[in-house]
């Protein structure tokens, strides 16, 4: 059982597809069941701290709860905020469908509100940070073509190309998975002039319950020189979370017992 | 002395012509090292408040200037909202992506901030979904439309988003505008050029047009130096011919337009080589030095001309006539850099290096005019100036000749109605002045039918205007609403005490007057750091199981409120703010968080349109704006508040960019909040180009006001030196100061704005104008001490010394001309001010100089022979009033030399010193010789 903490490297985990070739796809294949379904359930707290370029500092304080459906397809997210204070309780949810949209809900505390976000595109921002919602809820490993283009003593080194160009901003993005455990430690996102304009590192990895697990990421965006860097804390395997919890009962009725 | 530098320039003739050349061409060879200055930004000093708070913004909302592609297509009846013209958008936008500019060398850099790109194919949308209580967040236009529906779609779409309409959508809703920010905004005359190129390729019904301040300022800075190297060569041609029609002589007509071009080459050489950039301002200095180069080679060939033939030898010739004109180019020389040199005291630094450097100009056309003229005529043989020269007994056959003669004869007759009509149009001209309108717009410094004005004129017309200024709203931490807020919040943990632990209760409230009394210490009034502080207090205090749940929610709750761009009161005030301003005519639209925070409620709250308000409560708001950031451009939050929710920015978009209209929404704001006070203290501050604009155009106003009457009151007291006499100072300054009045009056009564250009020219006009009369009087002078007669001496004026002058006014007039057909109106405006000024100061010191004369001969002219020991009463006070004058006007509204206690005290005593002086000389011993007898 590895992390759900990977959905922020499941761009990255780049999963299936075998239509590059055996090698390409037996990596992305080992890197996506090492990073994504392993185990059943996991929790852990997130705080995130944005910075902008001129070195002005937001954070986000959150709880993320996972829960597999099935191994290697759908997964369950919730997502509670602590802070900022002023969106305390605000909770995103969602069911993520392998081969087809996913759903979504928002819980709103102060207007007592829950929303279903339309599917729209993946590539909008988490939470105002530099992560985009596919690094939290994982990129659709069909989307992209998946070539081996360097094998170093410590890393495979993945150019993922999209299928449908119009529909994301980058041109195409180069992982480098560690060849140890599979995880993917660094990603360089090109735009469609080129250029690097975006990075996405494993900072600090560290085994938990037998499961080497990132605890700490960043995101840069090196056209507007921002940045976000993520630590994870209080990490939980097997936490046994109930299928009910991913319901929008609990979205205004916390569930308290996993929040703490 | 003169003849001495007459004589020496003679003898040395070689060598001086060899270091001239020597010296203009090292100067010279510092002209390639230029570096061109387009941005009128610099018209304000870099440590100035208002530029440093407008860089300042535009770094805290990481705010770029941009350049307006206006996108219109009148064909069809849905406008750009159809299959075709929407697809040519979506590839433009993608194009502009690629946009890449060369800098220097092969490195290349991309001038255009890509993220920021306000089109259709580039912004968020967030709406409703297709089922109740669904939302969405997606591109506007994430690909081409496949139909017309779609394509109505988008508009509709486009309509319904607040931040959209008026902006990039037009109001009439049949127009794009592409917003495109650029890195740096001396790029975009250069992006625009690769604008132009690439909607080149999407040719059809569609009209493209591109504006925006920053795209006007850099074109013109660019056309500028165009037209420069156009300019100048043509005027100096246009010149060089109309001499040669004078004296027809190519080989000493070459003489003055060497003076010409060396003084220009020196003096641009002189500015590049001291390390100064080449300003907008700087690169006329040309067009400054041609004439002023000219005029005094003019007068000495013109005499040359006229005497040749008397002397029938160069050397003698030469020498007689720099004899003659020695003193009064000495005097039109300096009171030329008096007027230039005292642009230094304006507080504009471009203004001052122009006018350092024209002051330094036109005292090298001198040095050359005394030394390099003398020592090229040596140059030239007697025997090739056979037929060279007014012949004896031609003097009465040139047209110029006779209708000069015919002048005298009227000045002579009418010396009464000429200075009736002078009157008459001076009070006409003061008329005139008290209707200027102080006014500049640098996209009207392009002429009527440039594709800059007609893009201003189209897109202004669609949409809620081209021109930005950005208004600041900033709270005000005060020491009363700090304490203020405390009691507050004590008054509010209080009321959470518990009977289980109240002691946690009273160690969290003296912790609270602790920190109060360590913040007021420190003046540090800031309540939403102070309240942080307490959070983490009371965080610790709640280890303690019995510690109050809520305590910690209490002070949070405050913190949250003290952020005060999230509370619903502040954001309805801007709200009112903004539909006053656009209740004015200047104001098309404003943009704040208000708009945005509304749009996102409304869309939460199911998309009715009842919801387009701003949210009943601060967490309310403060959620709003988090589901904004969940979009694709969460960023564009930080364009109109500063993330601590302290500060906020409305972008406000004009109509207009005159200065006066702009002045206008200053106004209208500032009463507006003063009649309204805000929820909560607020500073409010401007920022954005428009308003740069009014910031430096107020200070140039004033500075050049400043500056006229100090080098005003300058060359009357030179004029005194001069002609040791204070009524001959003030004679010689009347054409000068009729010509200005004339001048700046006529431009109030046709009512053409008072413009940058029009400001710059006063010191030309003041430098130029007195000329003519100083030459006219000192001649004057010689020709009376020659003959003792008022009336031989005018007539003797109107031969060869009105020829002198004449020749002048025509040679530079006509010269300039051809500047009135320049696509830029400061080119215009120079070439009708050259015009004016010779046409209206030769006028008046050949008509209305000779009937002042007339009529006051006999305080002008003493009978020669007796020498009188006199106490000069008149020289008194206008020597008194001219010191005065001189004080208050440069203390007066100048950076420089502020009214201090010191300036009033001298005043003072200068003042006191004249009436004593007054009443010394009315005692018996004071007396003259004359009268006690």
């Amino acid at each position: 059982m590895k992390t759900f903490f990977y959905a922020f490297f499941a761009v990255l985990a780049a999963f299936t597809t075998f239509s590059a070739g055996e090698t390409a796809g037996q990596i992305i294949n080992k890197a996506n069941l090492a990073s994504y379904y392993q185990g059943n359930d996991g929790r852990a707290s997130v705080s995130m701290v944005i910075t902008d370029s001129q070195g002005r500092e937001r954070t986000r304080e959150f709880i993320i709860l996972r829960m597999d459906v099935e191994d290697g397809k759908d997964q369950k997210f919730y997502v509670y905020f602590h802070e900022p204070a002023d969106v305390r309780k605000m909770v995103y949810m969602v069911w993520k469908h392998v081969g087809k949209d996913d759903d979504r809900w928002l819980y709103l505390p102060a207007m007592d509100l829950v929303n279903r976000i339309a599917a729209g595109d993946k590539r909008s921002s988490f939470a105002g940070s530099n992560f985009v919602y596919e690094d939290v809820s994982g990129r659709g490993v069909e989307e992209d073509i998946h070539e081996l283009t360097d094998t170093t003593d410590k890393h495979y080194k993945i150019r993922n190309t999209p299928k449908d160009k119009q529909t994301v901003e980058f041109s195409y993005y180069d992982v480098w998975i560690d060849r140890s455990n599979f995880l993917p430690v660094k990603a360089e996102y090109y735009d469609k002039q080129g250029d690097k304009y975006r990075t996405v590192e494993a900072l600090e990895i560290e085994t938990i319950q037998g499961h080497p697990t990132v605890i700490k990421s960043k995101v840069t965006d090196l056209n507007t020189g921002g940045n976000t860097v993520s630590n994870f804390s209080d990490i939980k395997y097997e936490v046994g979370l109930k299928d009910d919890i991913f319901t929008e009962r609990y979205l205004k009725r916390a569930p308290r017992q996993y929040l703490k | 002395m003169k003849e001495a530098i007459t004589g020496f320039a003679i003898k040395y003739y070689k060598a001086i012509i060899i270091i001239t050349f020597l010296l203009t061409l090292i100067l010279g060879l510092q002209i390639p090292k230029i570096k061109i200055d387009t941005d009128p930004e610099n018209m304000l000093s870099e440590r100035e408040f208002v530029r440093v708070f407008h860089n300042e913004t535009k770094k805290n909302f990481t705010l770029y200037d941009f350049i307006i592609l206006g996108i219109v297509n009148e064909e069809n009846p849905n406008g750009v909202f159809n299959k075709e013209t929407l697809s040519k958008i979506y590839n433009i936008t993608e194009d502009i992506k690629q946009i890449e500019l060369k800098s220097g060398g092969q490195e290349t850099t991309r001038p255009v901030i890509i993220r920021d790109i306000i089109s259709p194919s580039n912004v968020d949308n967030i709406k409703e979904g297709s089922s109740a209580g669904e939302i969405r967040f997606e591109w506007l236009m994430s690909k081409p439309p496949m139909s017309e529906e779609e394509s109505l779609a988008i508009r509709d779409e486009a309509i319904d988003n607040p931040m959209l309409y008026g902006t990039m959508i037009s109001e009439d809703k049949k127009a794009l505008c592409l917003y495109i920010p650029i890195k740096n905004k001396n790029l975009s005359h250069a992006t625009s050029l690769q604008i132009f190129e690439i909607v080149r390729k999407y040719p059809g019904a569609e009209k493209y047009h591109i504006t925006g301040l920053p795209v006007a300022e850099d074109t013109f800075g660019f056309e500028m130096f165009r037209q420069m190297a156009i300019s100048a060569p043509l005027a100096g041609l246009i010149i060089f011919l109309l001499m040669w029609s004078f004296f027809r002589k190519v080989k000493l007509v070459i003489a003055p337009m060497l003076v010409a071009i060396i003084t220009v080459i020196s003096t641009m050489g002189l500015l590049i080589g001291s390390g100064f950039t080449v300003h907008i301002m700087s690169s006329m200095i040309p067009i400054f030095l041609m004439p002023i180069a000219v005029v005094d080679s003019v007068h000495i060939l013109s005499e040359f001309f006229d005497r040749y033939n008397i002397y029938k030898d160069k050397k003698k010739t030469i020498t007689h006539v720099m004899n003659h004109l020695f003193m009064p180019m000495l005097y039109t020389s300096l009171t030329t850099t008096a007027g230039f040199a005292s642009l230094a005291l304006t507080p504009i630094p471009p203004v001052q290096i122009f006018g350092l450097f024209v002051a330094a100009g036109v005292m090298l056309a001198w040095a050359l005019t005394v030394l390099f003229i003398p020592a090229y005529t040596m140059l030239i043989k007697d025997k090739s100036l056979e037929n060279f020269g007014l012949h004896h007994g031609e003097e009465g056959k040139t047209v110029l000749t006779g209708i000069l003669r015919n002048t005298g004869d009227f000045t002579w007759k009418r010396s009464k109605s000429i200075i009736a009509a002078s009157i008459i149009l001076t009070g006409l001209s003061i008329y005139g002045l008290s209707l200027i309108k102080i006014n500049d717009n640098p996209v009207k410094w392009f002429t009527k039918g440039h594709r800059i004005r007609i893009a201003d004129e189209v897109l202004n017309s669609h949409f809620g205007g081209t021109y930005t200024a950005y208004l600041i709203l900033d709270k005000e931490d005060t020491g009363e609403s700090f304490t203020t807020n405390i009691r507050r919040l004590k008054e509010k943990i209080e009321a959470e005490k518990t009977d289980a632990s109240p002691q946690n209760i009273d160690t969290l409230l003296s912790y609270i007057d602790k920190e109060k009394d360590a913040f007021i210490k420190e003046k540090n009034y800031d309540y939403t750091e102070f309240t942080e502080n307490i959070i983490g207090k009371s965080e610790e205090l709640s280890s303690d199981d019995e510690y109050p749940d809520n305590v910690t929610e209490t002070i949070e709750d405050e913190n949250i409120d003290s952020r005060i761009f999230k509370n619903p009161a502040m954001l309805k005030y801007m709200e009112k703010l903004q539909n006053y301003m656009a209740g004015s005519k200047t104001v098309g639209k404003s943009t704040s968080a208000a708009d945005l925070v509304k749009k996102v409620y409304m869309e939460l709250m199911g998309g009715n349109r009842e919801y387009y308000v701003i949210p009943p409560t601060t967490k309310a708001v403060a959620q709003s704006l988090f589901q904004f950031q969940n979009g694709h451009k969460p960023d564009d939050l930080w364009h109109l508040l500063i993330p601590d929710y302290k500060t906020a920015n409305i972008w406000v978009q004009m109509k207009s960019g005159d200065n006066k209209d702009m002045e206008k929404v200053l106004k209208q704001v500032d009463s507006f909040i003063e009649s309204n006070p805000p929820p909560f203290p607020l500073n409010h501050q401007w920022a954005g180009l428009t308003y740069l604009n009014v910031e430096w155009q107020n200070k140039m106003v004033r500075g050049m006001i400043t500056s006229l009457l100090g080098s005003f009151i300058i060359v009357l007291i030179m004029m005194i030196f001069l002609f040791r006499s204070p009524l001959w100072g003030v004679l010689s300054m009347i054409p000068l100061s009729i010509t200005i009045l004339l001048i700046y009056g006529l431009i109030g009564l046709t009512g053409k704005d008072y413009d940058m250009p029009v400001a710059v020219l006063s010191s030309l006009t003041l430098g130029l104008s007195v000329d003519f009369a100083i030459h006219f009087l000192e001649r004057a002078r010689t020709f009376y001490a020659e003959n003792q007669s008022v009336e031989k001496t005018l007539k003797a004026m109107f031969g060869e010394p009105a020829r002198a002058i004449s020749r002048n006014a025509i040679v530079i007039a006509i010269g300039f001309l051809p500047l009135l057909a320049a696509p830029l109106i400061p080119y215009k405006t120079v070439g009708f001010f050259l015009a004016s000024i010779m046409a209206v100061s030769s006028l008046a010191t050949i008509v209305l100089l000779p009937a002042l004369i007339k009529t006051f001969a006999k305080y002008l002219f003493k009978p020669a022979g007796i020498r009188r020991y006199e106490c000069n009463c008149v020289k008194c006070i206008i020597s008194v009033s001219a010191g005065i004058l001189i004080i208050t006007c440069f203390a007066l509204d100048n950076p420089v030399l502020k009214w201090k206690l010191l300036t009033l005290i001298s005043a003072g005593v200068i003042l006191t010193a004249g009436v004593i002086c007054n009443m010394l000389s009315k005692r018996e011993a004071g007396k003259p010789e004359t009268e006690k007898e």
